[in-house]
């Protein structure tokens, strides 16, 4: 790795962002432009009542919106738990978020629990907007890894491999479970509950936009001012701890805001993979393991990736009449994306600052 | 890359696009396994729709087992064997079922060899189209000796099609969506049963141009094509708000299905249609 020693230099980190800012730019672009329908952009910047407008305004803005949300949340919740649990194979969903998010979700579907009205009456605002399922499943992620934390504390020094454990355990366990719900549930669920489990970015309203994104803020905020002191924690907690980094703390705040961050996604997408293990990794390849650089960059491309599936998904239409789940379009495309890169670099990635 | 992709994507496809009709080898009813006795008095269903057929022909007194998705009243109290896909062997082989009723796929293939293997008779019925749905009625009216009551009950829903088609020949023509699900938009595409019906009731699918018989629709298409009617036939109302809230969706008229019946290949097919029919042309009288 010859960039590893390279110094993080302000006009590198701002040639980047903005660099990353642009990709940005033009997939939503893509995203807003392009679709199932041909859409005349005149028509719909011009004439309100049209329904190209209605399909630009009201279908495929909120919808790019809700992937860059819940992409740059994945990729940068990626890149913090690969450095934290020091493992390259961990990703958003390995501390047992996944499994509890989808319990909750297909146990909302299998119920038929349509509305916030029917699980928790008396919300309000954005919250009241979300649906049966996207509640269970925040309820169920965050839950999850609440309890993976908790039965894997009092192993200080092993806490990142206890918790990947655990994590990994609980997934098993509850994947189970929703197994023996789909057994069952009426055959006429199992679309939706498979459906659920692909994930896809579906069409949210503003208010729930508006919540989603300031949980991702605020989690990529913590995740950012506190990736230097991972930076040193990737040494080891003793490395750390010497050169000042309060270890502990520092973890569980960095684990309080992946968990939110990936609930967050998770409620309103369902389980979106390889986002967050592939776009940290790619990143990593190409610009070194820093941290500090990581962490905005992965949020960024995260949210390019995912726009970019989504158009692929819905574009997808026209060839099979049927709209794929974007969570499919990220793994097909992912798999071989990140092996081609792997190749060609000729090294194998890494989650650490040193071999 | 993409040439790569494609058999990928297809096969990804194929995977989500739900249980589509797929083609069976061999189109309408058939036997497995031993010839059944001249008097059946046992009968095992393994679907719901096959459970109303044989109580439609008044033969409810012979059922002595049903599937998990039963929920018809008169056979609450019978033993279950299993579902759709996951028939259990055990349980039907020990009811002695004289025959057992079943609607193939490619779930169930082989427990229900096995059943025939084991001597039990198996009848085939596959239940796609309304033209599948009647020949089951005849074939479970002949396997159970009530082959007047068949052809008297296949009549009838013959009639009411033919009375309706006629009906909707002089209606104007909406343009309708039928939606099973609204958080993904599952819609009834081309080859669905209800696509059938509604064909007979005189509307024009929009989903028509869909790839399968219930696919993932895209919402983007559902507002350009501006239906004029918009049937719920979803039992959940998950994202249903949102949908309707769509301009483009919000100016149709939005009916639900009074009953499931519309959704069942069974015998209350023609109560569906009547159904549909009435929802599609409110305040039409047909006779």
């Amino acid at each position: 790795m010859t960039r590893q020693g390279r110094r993080l230099s302000a006009s590198r980190v701002l040639g980047l962002g903005a660099a990353g800012l642009v990709l940005l730019a033009v997939a939503f672009a893509i995203a807003v432009r392009f679709g199932e329908q041909p859409i005349s952009l005149s028509a719909a910047l011009g004439d309100p009542q049209s329904s190209d407008a209605v399909i630009f305004w009201s279908l495929r803005l909120p919808r790019a919106l809700l992937g860059i949300i819940v992409g740059a949340g994945l990729a940068a919740s990626g890149t913090t738990l690969q450095g934290l649990l020091r493992n390259p194979l961990a990703d958003p969903f390995v501390l047992g978020v996944s499994g509890g998010a989808a319990l909750g979700a297909t146990l909302a579907l299998a119920l038929g629990l349509a509305t916030v009205g029917q699980v928790a009456p008396g919300l309000f605002g954005g919250l009241s907007r979300l649906s049966g399922p996207a509640l269970l499943a925040f309820a169920g992620a965050g839950g999850s890894v609440l309890f993976v934390l908790a039965a894997s504390r009092g192993h200080s020094s092993r806490a990142p491999y206890a918790a990947l454990l655990t994590g990994v355990v609980f997934n098993a366990f509850a994947s189970a479970a929703i197994t023996l719900i789909k057994t069952l549930s009426a055959p006429d669920r199992l679309g939706e509950i498979l459906y659920w489990l692909a994930g896809s970015l579906g069409y949210e309203r503003g208010a729930t936009l508006g919540l989603a994104a300031l949980l991702q803020l605020a989690a990529i905020a913590v995740m950012v001012a506190l990736s230097g002191r991972l930076n040193l924690m990737m040494l080891g907690d003793e490395d750390a701890a010497a050169l000042g980094v309060p270890v502990a703390r520092t973890r569980r705040l960095l684990l309080l805001a992946t968990s939110a961050s990936v609930a967050g996604a998770v409620a309103l997408t369902g389980l979106i993979g390889f986002v967050g293990l592939i776009v940290p990794h790619v990143l990593r390849l190409a610009f070194g393991p820093d941290q500090r650089l990581l962490v905005p960059l992965s949020a960024l491309g995260g949210a390019a990736f995912l726009v970019l599936a989504d158009v692929l998904a819905r574009v997808s239409f026209a060839f099979f009449g049927n709209e794929l789940p974007v969570g499919v379009i990220t793994a097909l495309l992912g798999g071989p994306l990140f092996i081609a890169l792997l190749y060609r670099r000729g090294g194998a990635p890494r989650a650490e600052g040193r071999g | 890359m993409r040439v790569r992709l494609t058999p990928l994507l297809l096969l990804a496809a194929l995977v989500f696009s739900g249980v589509a009709g797929a083609a069976d080898a061999q189109p309408g009813p058939r036997w497995l396994g031993p010839k059944k006795p001249a008097k059946v008095q046992r009968v095992v269903t393994l679907a719901p729709s096959l459970s109303e057929m044989v109580i439609a022909l008044g033969a409810g007194s012979s059922l002595v087992g049903v599937s998990r998705f039963d929920t018809d009243k008169s056979v609450e109290k019978l033993p279950r064997v299993g579902g759709f896909v996951d028939p259990s062997v055990e349980a039907v082989i020990a009811l002695k079922p004289d025959v057992v009723l079943v609607q193939p796929g490619p779930g169930n293939q082989r427990p229900v060899e096995r059943m025939a293997e084991l001597g039990v008779p198996v009848l085939l019925l596959p239940l796609h189209t309304v033209a599948d749905t009647l020949a089951a009625l005849r074939a479970v009216g002949q396997a159970l000796s009530r082959v007047q009551e068949a052809d008297a009950l296949v009549s009838r829903i013959e009639a009411i099609r033919s009375r309706i088609r006629e009906a909707a020949k002089k209606l104007p023509t909406p343009r309708v969506l039928l939606a099973y699900g609204f958080e993904p938009l599952v819609v009834a595409g081309p080859g669905s049963f209800a696509d059938e019906l509604l064909r007979d009731a005189g509307a024009v699918n929009v989903a028509a141009d869909a790839g399968s018989a219930y696919p993932v629709y895209s919402v983007e298409r559902a507002v350009r094509a501006k239906p004029d009617v918009v049937v719920d036939a979803a039992d959940v109302d998950v994202g249903k708000e949102k949908i309707q809230a769509l301009p483009g969706l919000s100016a149709a008229r939005w009916v639900e299905v009074p009953s499931f019946a519309l959704l069942q290949p069974g015998p209350s097919l023609g109560k569906g249609l009547e159904e549909l029919f009435g929802l599609l042309h409110p305040g039409v009288q047909v006779r």
